[in-house]
């Protein structure tokens, strides 16, 4: 596989798993609706993308799913985190904000001087 | 880990299949309801409503093949479902598909069809027991008869019949062959239980169903005590015959049929057996009677008779058998100096039964495997272009995660069901041509009767289909995913993966032409063969004559009876309106031969010389011509002085060139002197080639006695012909009313004219070209549309190019002639690269050929034209496509 599917598979993997850490347990619709409105707009996501994604998530077992009904009465499949899940997602979070900083400090002071 | 992961996943899906994709069809499905609540709550209609709700969910069958992607479903489970993808797939677009099937069913259909008759005659197990340790004998005469005006080479042995006299002694003393029977075919004029019918048969030792291994159904096999003449009215019949004249009903032994004299049953034989004679044979053989020889031929070792087979004991082989019977035979030569030159051979009788034809049916089997690989070659040109148009979607689900293996497995998989669709309807195809072949077979193809589907020739079929499928789908599919689909992306035609496609198509166009130049020259090397054929000449008149075997009933017992019935019957004869010239004899050519060994002046050496009893008549009727001294006359019978006639070979051969007449041959030493007193032309008596059919027939020595001198000849008169004028009608039936109205209860049997005869030993060479003919055909059918298709695709994606010019001030002739110019290179590569192909092969099919080289050079020069004129002129027509580009619209 090349490396922008890498990147984009990667980086829609932390969305939705920072989607069910923040919500709860969702299921797919929710998912994408959140993420839409989370980058208020700037993501169009198509939302066929986002099941492999999911695949992958629980193959992984960062995610569990169950059958559910959904607030207005509908069947639904609902995802939850895992403890595995979490611990990934903590694990991911410093790795960005680690890589976020020392790229923001050449970007802010590119000469290297104060 | 993942892949336990995913191995487990699989488990669950294997246990409980569907319900992993159910669930998934299930759970997008209610994402699509949501968004289609979601577009109603904002004031859409519910048709729009849904429309805008697939848009925003991208397609719920992309969504699904992505999904499924993901998960990484390997073979199994991914099979079911590409296969129900690939139906889909090509009921979208008939049109490839039913090109692709019509071209692939005739590529299998084919095969399947020779493939069964190569069954039938080579590989079925002969109906008998063991049959593998059963080996035929026969004697080879080393001192052959070629004229000394052929090529300077030692003469092939002859092969010939066994004596009986020579038999006895090899029974009993070979013991590598723990059994040896005799049989020697014969037709009977069946009467007695029914209407009279002619049937074929065979008379055998008592030991011959023992030593195949075969016992009877009912009854008996005979007794050693029935081969004596006297003791012989007993037969055997076979299960057929049982059935269709006595009703299978099961007191038929003891009941009495009729061959000639009235033969007791004593046994039925099972159903299912074939004799060893059937092979060749026109009718099924049905009835089996005891061999009965007079005692006087016991002691003639120079009388070659009879058909033997053998079986191999316990612990020998075929080897250590064949060097004992060499060893055996020089010693009974020595002893028996009246043996000649003899001396036995023998080899398995499944080889020995299929020599004549193995390499046709090998050749066969090559040329229709060629017939497929083009099918293959042009359809992988056209799921080539399939796969161009499909791009787009691969680009995107790689662009997605798909991986490439997943990819050309499910191209694979679409091959396999595009294959097997047309290897069904290819075994329909080849079943009706199985049929067809088998009515139009020489009868030299052994258990061509036989020929059917059995689970062989599925497993053959079944081998092809997959072996096609990875052919022509694995490459355009591996092809297909190394698409850049960066570049897939872009828009327009001017893409780099249009040209691509265009320079694989190519390639594949001079595999085909390549492929279809070489069955073309095979099939131009046998037309002219048979040509050349047909230029042979036989020496005698062979159109107008009409020929019958009269085999007289053992009431005529004397020859002088024998004598007496045919010299009325010939004076009948010539009444008959529409005959102008009468003969009879005992065998004439194309119809029987029969070499004798014989002394010549005082010479104690024996010569080989063929021979005839003739009446005077005979050769004014065969149109032989009198060359030196007289021929026979009314004058020459018993009583007078005995006398012959020889042909001219008697002399070259013989006599070192000199004149025979005048000298004087004996047929043994205490035998009557018969001085030759005349000399006429030579004749090529079994037909046009020699056996192995390579080269014309050997005219050898020939000597001719007055058949009213009965003294003179062992063997019994049998058959008469007659000259007729073109157009005569009527004469077969006025020859069997004239035979009855002397004798009513005389049968008139094998009446054919001489070109009728002719006909049947040439129907193999004309059966093998047929059918080559046939498949270069298709071939080169194939192979030029396949032409067509390429220049004109090449054409439409060059459009835009092609307008540029025409505005540039080219004309529209110039660029056909272009385009006709790029076609003749393409072609030329492809027949050159064939007629390569066709010069180092061609010496596998030399011995099919007839007296022209595998490599002549005309044959080839031809072939490459008529390629090359067709291919340019496919491609010109494709290039006329080229003349209705509108320059405007094609450079938007």
């Amino acid at each position: 596989m090349n490396e922008k599917t890498d990147v984009l598979q990667g980086t829609l993997a932390l969305m939705i798993l920072k989607t069910l850490e923040a919500m709860g347990p969702q299921h797919g619709y929710g998912i994408a609706r959140r993420i839409e409105q989370v980058s208020e707009g700037a993501l169009q996501l198509n939302q066929g993308t986002l099941y492999p994604a999911l695949v992958k998530l629980e193959q992984q077992r960062w995610i569990k799913t169950r059958w559910g009904t959904s607030d207005n009465n509908r069947k639904a499949k609902f995802y939850s985190l895992t403890p595995r899940g979490a611990r990934q997602l903590a694990a991911e979070e410093s790795k960005w904000s680690r890589v976020a900083s020392l790229v923001g400090r050449f970007l802010v002071n590119p000469a290297g001087d104060a | 880990m993942d892949a336990l992961r995913r191995l487990w996943t699989r488990w669950a899906e294997w246990r409980r299949p569907g319900t992993v994709e159910a669930d998934l069809s299930a759970e997008l499905q209610s994402h699509l309801d949501f968004l289609i609540d979601d577009h109603l709550r904002r004031g859409l209609s519910p048709a729009e409503a849904r429309r805008a709700a697939q848009l925003d969910l991208g397609g719920l069958e992309q969504a699904r093949a992505l999904t499924r992607d993901a998960r990484g479903f390997r073979v199994g489970d991914a099979f079911v479902s590409d296969v129900r993808l690939a139906i889909r797939h090509l009921r979208r677009t008939p049109g490839f598909t039913a090109a692709a099937l019509a071209i692939l069913a005739l590529g299998i259909g084919a095969n399947s069809a020779i493939f069964t008759v190569v069954d039938a005659v080579m590989l079925r197990p002969l109906p008998y027991t063991d049959p593998g340790r059963l080996v035929s004998v026969w004697e080879v005469m080393s001192e052959g008869l070629s004229a000394p005006g052929a090529a300077a080479q030692p003469a092939p042995p002859q092969r010939t019949a066994v004596a009986p006299a020579n038999l006895a002694d090899y029974a009993a003393r070979v013991k590598s062959l723990s059994s040896m029977a005799a049989y020697s075919s014969l037709g009977f004029n069946l009467t007695g239980g029914g209407a009279p019918e002619r049937v074929l048969g065979e008379e055998i030792s008592a030991n011959y169903f023992q030593t195949l291994g075969v016992s009877p159904a009912m009854g008996r096999t005979f007794s050693p005590d029935e081969n004596t003449a006297g003791r012989d009215r007993v037969v055997i019949i076979s299960h057929a015959l049982w059935q269709s004249r006595f009703g299978g009903t099961p007191d038929v032994l003891g009941k009495t049929v009729r061959l000639g004299e009235p033969h007791e049953i004593v046994g039925v034989l099972p159903v299912g057996f074939v004799a060893l004679s059937q092979p060749g044979a026109a009718e099924p053989v049905s009835v089996w009677v005891p061999m009965a020889f007079e005692p006087g031929v016991l002691t003639r070792r120079q009388e070659h008779l009879v058909q033997v087979v053998a079986r191999l004991a316990p612990n020998a082989s075929v080897e250590s058998a064949r060097a004992e019977l060499a060893a055996v035979s020089d010693a009974m030569a020595r002893e028996f100096p009246d043996m000649g030159t003899a001396r036995g051979a023998l080899a398995p009788v499944r080889a020995d039964q299929i020599t004549d034809v193995r390499t046709m049916l090998y050749v066969l089997l090559a040329a229709v495997a060629l017939v497929l690989l083009v099918a293959c070659v042009n359809v992988a040109g056209l799921l080539l272009v399939r796969a161009l148009s499909r791009r787009r979607e691969m680009a995107v689900r790689f662009a997605l995660g798909a991986t490439r293996n997943r990819m050309v497995f499910e191209q694979v998989v679409q091959s396999l069901v595009l294959a097997t669709a047309g290897g069904m309807l290819g075994l329909l195809l080849g079943w009706a041509t199985t049929r067809f072949l088998v009515a139009v077979a020489p009868a030299s193809l052994p258990h061509i009767q036989d020929a059917g589907l059995d689970a062989r020739v599925l497993v053959f079929t079944l081998v092809i289909v997959l072996i096609t499928g990875l052919v022509f789908g694995a490459w355009p599919a591996m092809q297909a995913a190394k698409v850049d689909p960066v570049d897939a992306l872009k828009d327009g035609e001017r893409s780099v993966t249009s040209a691509w496609v265009v320079r694989r198509r190519a390639t594949l166009l001079i595999t085909e032409v390549a492929l279809s130049a070489v069955l073309l020259v095979g099939a131009l090397l046998m037309i002219r063969s048979l040509m050349a054929l047909d230029r042979v000449d036989l020496g005698f008149d062979h159109s107008n004559v009409l020929a019958a075997s009269v085999a007289l009933s053992p009431a005529y017992g004397t020859p002088e009876a024998r004598l007496k019935f045919f010299e009325s019957l010939d004076a009948k004869l010539k009444q008959i309106p529409g005959v102008t010239a009468t003969a009879f004899g005992n065998r004439f050519p194309l119809r029987g031969n029969l070499i004798s060994g014989i002394l010549l002046d005082s010479d104690p050496q024996y010569k080989q010389a063929g021979f005839q009893a003739v009446n005077p008549n005979y050769f004014a009727t065969f149109g032989i011509p009198l060359k030196r001294g007289r021929a026979l006359a009314e004058g020459d019978r018993n009583g007078a002085a005995s006398v012959a006639v020889v042909n001219e070979a008697f002399g070259r051969v013989l006599l070192k060139g000199a004149d025979p007449i005048g000298h004087v041959i004996r047929r043994g030493p205490a035998m009557p002197s018969i001085t030759v007193v005349g000399v006429v032309g030579d004749v090529r008596r079994t037909g046009r080639t020699d056996e192995t059919g390579t080269r014309a027939a050997e005219i050898v020595p020939q000597f001719y006695l007055p058949a009213a001198q009965t003294t003179l000849y062992p063997m019994a008169l049998r058959e008469v012909a007659v000259k007729m004028t073109a157009g005569a009608a009527g004469v077969p039936e006025a020859i069997r009313a004239v035979v009855l109205s002397i004798d009513p209860n005389q049968p008139v049997t094998a009446v054919r004219t001489l070109d009728a005869s002719l006909a049947i030993g040439a129907a193999q060479k004309r059966f093998q070209t047929s059918l080559f003919v046939l498949f270069a055909f298709v071939a080169f059918g194939l192979a030029i549309v396949g032409v067509y298709g390429v220049i004109a695709y090449g054409v439409s994606q060059r459009s835009a190019e092609i307008a540029l010019r025409l505005t540039l001030g080219a004309t529209k002739t110039g660029i056909v002639l272009d385009i006709m110019r790029r076609t003749a290179i393409m072609v030329a590569a492809g027949v050159s690269a064939g007629l390569a192909v066709a010069f180092v092969t061609s010496r596998f099919v030399a011995n099919l050929l007839f007296e022209i080289a595998p490599t002549d050079p005309v044959t080839y020069a031809i072939a490459a034209a008529g390629l090359l004129v067709a291919g340019v002129a496919a491609g010109g027509l494709a290039g006329l496509r080229a003349t209705k580009v509108n320059p405007i619209t094609a450079l938007k």
